[in-house]
């Protein structure tokens, strides 16, 4: 049986430059109300009792300078794609991906912190306030990694010279999934710091 | 402009791992039934044990083997049962098999697109479903049993794995699959937000759209804000199992012994879970009520009554779903401001409903209505709807919700108003889009008397358990032939079992009518039901890309049926005019 297939490189690029934003857009809805499942069920928890007062380990306060610093060198990357600066991209694109890399390095020296002052993520000696902590700073860097590897593939493609001044869709998703991940962890990071603990 | 070449494509890109919308609809109808088919056989063995406590039975000895020692299902092992049977119809029947099947098949078809945003996304959200259904049926065999602490698995039941024997294995399981399921759930609502969104053909304006694709969108709108929530409910209960946090345990003896959990509360899952749990109930409704105004519409031969109405409807019903789940937990020990300000809105919602069923036998009212299997469904939708809506109004409110909380009195209101309207919306769909599907016709016959035994059953069966429920009885109990207070209750316990196992066979006619038709029934005309929405203007065979040329302009929206002219005239010469033809020269423009 012939079938006529949808094949044709105009239909694909069309519909990929149609859509790959608005898909975007709405999985970034269903990360933020994943987020906002466990914030507010720390609320609802925090309800309980048994909260106490923990120091929020200054490695965090660095990672978010970090974070903010990455969105700029992002946007700097975008910019000169645009103005055809594809050197400058690449370099900024790498500076980038390092910064993220660093922010994760910064998480782990925050997760030691805390493990050293004796507040555990999980086990006996746990509780629901220190198992918070970890796990939204966790979840973060979960999905911080999926924004490390389209980082990785933008960067190839910038390097392989796929992008130009006409032609940059798939440096805009990435960089606007790395701007609400950079936006998520401001809010994490006000929530650790004012709420939890 | 985009032209389109042909080609051969082969076997396994055609039916395993398609990237067409329509095949992956017909793959997700078919898992949807085969699921379905299990959690009815379910509840039809469970009934067994409900009508006629610790009797044997042949048939329960031959399918549950170990789990009914001879012939009488285990205790433990009838939790089971209940539990899954809840599962599989809630999530994999009427979540991925109604909204799947019919959002893939018809979204593209209907606005004028070639296929979804993305066919790879699509493909992966049937497959994740897949996988997702078979570890579910994978928990039924493991040590211990399937899950066993209910559908809504509230914790400690579900979170200690020495609770119960179903709260072991079994339950890991379940949690896996149903994370699986949920990932499923947001890619499928992901594209088809976007595709409505983003691919509608020229001229289709979002009030020129079908109600279907309205309550398609919402339904994933929906699912996209609530489903993640369930998936961080799932995250604690998987840690508090599995890694000795205390999200929802607190000081907790087992056996004697007191686990090292504290501070915890179970309530906090409660929170988690019907945030996702009662916006689910529209999950499954809303497109039952979208294919039922298509449907009455269509075969009543008349515009549907209210256009803007029901979207506005549907958009409110949508927005209140996700204000509402307190009204599950009024037991709780809730405060009863916050009970009340539940109360209100979910009372509200009444509202919203009460426009729908009106615009309904509206549109009905004085139509030349054709009586196929399809509309006989979608007015048996109307029925179900307002029957179970009306108790709802019992238990959205706080002061009477109590006093029959956990009682049948519940089972029989969600079946009726949940089940039963969202697998009539399924049916109706079923039968009238089946030529669409397979390109061929279902028998007519049998699809009235599957109606009519299944109209007849599902009151049977579920009403009255509202008498059951006002008596006391109290729902997931394995038998009540201890209560001497509920001995006068065991005759229609046997009253409704009976009618389950008629309504089991019931079913079996449209098994039957199913498979025959799809093998070898009459070939179907390209528009049977002359309908107006732009998928009948496709051809029967199916091709990927869905229009040989072009995609067909809208004009008009998809409900001018028996349009005349000032002489009283039928404006096409027909009773119906397709979106696709343009206006005629003296011919206004409906503006609904």
């Amino acid at each position: 049986m012939t079938t006529v297939v949808i094949e044709n490189s105009n239909y694909k690029e069309e519909l990929r430059q149609k859509t790959s934003k608005p898909l975007l857009w709405i999985a970034l809805i269903s990360i933020i109300m994943f987020f906002s499942g466990l914030t507010s069920a720390v609320i609802v928890s925090q309800g309980g009792g048994g909260f106490i007062n923990i120091k929020l380990p200054f490695a965090f306060t660095i990672s978010t300078i970090i974070i903010v610093l990455s969105s700029a060198t992002f946007y700097y990357g975008l910019f000169s794609i645009k103005k055809g600066k594809i050197e400058a991209a690449k370099i900024s694109i790498s500076l980038t991906l390092l910064l993220g890399l660093l922010f994760i390095l910064s998480q782990f020296l925050g997760w030691s912190n805390l493990y050293q002052k004796g507040v555990y993520a999980v086990g006996n000696q746990s509780t629901q306030q220190s198992s918070y902590l970890y796990l939204l700073t966790v979840l973060h860097v979960a999905h911080l990694i999926g924004g490390l590897i389209s980082l990785l593939v933008v960067l190839v493609k910038t390097i392989k010279g796929k992008y130009s001044s006409t032609n940059f869709l798939g440096v805009q998703v990435s960089i606007t999934y790395w701007h609400f991940l950079g936006g998520l962890w401001i809010y994490l990071f006000l929530f650790l710091k004012f709420i939890i603990v | 402009m985009s032209t389109h070449h042909h080609q051969k494509e082969d076997f396994l890109f055609k039916y395993i791992f398609s990237t067409d919308h329509k095949m992956i609809s017909k793959q997700f109808l078919i898992t949807g039934f085969l699921m379905g088919f299990i959690g009815l056989a379910m509840s039809t063995l469970f009934r067994l044990q409900l009508g006629w406590p610790g009797e044997s039975f042949k048939i329960v000895d031959l399918l549950l083997g170990s789990w009914a020692e001879n012939g009488v299902i285990a205790p433990d092992k009838y939790l089971s049962l209940v539990t899954m049977h809840g599962t599989i119809m809630v999530f994999f029947m009427l979540t991925a098999g109604l909204s799947g099947t019919f959002s893939n098949l018809l979204i593209p078809l209907q606005i004028g697109a070639r296929d979804m945003a993305s066919g790879f996304l699509n493909m992966l959200s049937y497959w994740f479903f897949f996988i997702s259904s078979i570890i579910m049926l994978i928990s039924l065999f493991v040590e211990g049993g399937a899950a066993s602490a209910g559908w809504t698995i509230y914790p400690p039941l579900s979170a200690l794995p020495q609770a119960i024997p179903g709260s072991g294995l079994g339950m890991t399981l379940w949690l896996i699959a149903m994370a699986i399921f949920i990932v499923s759930s947001l890619l499928g609502s992901l594209n088809y937000i976007v595709t409505v969104l983003n691919l509608r053909t020229k001229g289709m304006s979002m009030t020129k759209l079908p109600l279907t694709i309205w309550a398609f969108f919402l339904t994933a709108v929906i699912g996209v804000v609530s489903f993640p929530v369930l998936l961080s409910a799932a995250l604690l209960l998987v840690f508090d199992r599995s890694f000795g946090t205390s999200f929802y345990l607190s000081d907790i003896y087992v056996g004697g012994q007191v686990l090292e959990h504290s501070g915890g509360s179970p309530i906090l899952f409660e929170h988690l879970f019907w945030f996702l749990g009662h916006p689910e109930v529209y999950i499954v409704l809303l497109p039952a009520l979208g294919i039922t105004s298509e449907i009455i519409s269509t075969m009543s031969r008349k515009p549907i009554f209210g256009y803007r109405a029901m979207i506005g409807s549907m958009m409110a019903i949508a927005f209140l779903s996700c204000i509402v789940w307190g009204h599950h937990m009024f037991v709780t020990g809730m405060n009863p401001f916050l009970g009340a300000v539940f109360t209100f809105t979910t009372l509200l919602i009444a509202i919203p409903s009460a426009v729908k069923v009106f615009n309904y036998l509206t549109t009905l009212w004085k139509g030349n209505i054709k009586f196929s299997p399809a509309v006989l469904f979608s007015i048996g939708l109307v029925s179900t709807f307002i029957t179970g809506g009306v108790t709802g109004l019992v238990l959205g409110d706080s002061a009477l919700d109590i006093n029959v909380h956990d009682t049948y009195f519940v089972v029989g209101h969600f079946h009726i108003v949940m089940g039963l309207s969202a697998i009539f919306g399924m049916f109706a769909g079923v039968y009238h889009w089946f030529p669409k599907i397979f390109g061929r016709m279902m028998n007519n016959k049998l699809g009235y008397l599957h109606f009519w035994l299944t109209i007849v059953c599902s009151y049977g069966i579920f009403f009255p358990m509202h008498f059951l429920g006002l008596a006391g009885v109290p729902r997931r109990y394995y038998t009540n032939s201890e209560f001497p207070l509920f001995d006068n209750m065991i005759d229609i316990n046997q009253f409704i079992s009976t009618f389950a196992i008629i309504a089991f066979f019931a079913q079996l006619i449209f098994f039957f009518n199913f498979v025959y038709s799809a093998l070898k029934g009459p070939k179907a005309p390209q528009n049977p039901w002359k309908g107006n929405a732009l998928e009948w203007t496709a051809p029967v065979e199916h091709i990927h890309g869905n229009w040989y040329g072009e995609i067909p302009t809208v004009y008009r929206w998809p409900y001018d049926y028996s349009k005349v002219d000032e002489n009283g005239e039928y404006i096409s010469g027909d009773d119906y005019i397709p979106q696709n033809v343009p206006l005629g020269e003296n011919e206004k423009e409906e503006t609904h």
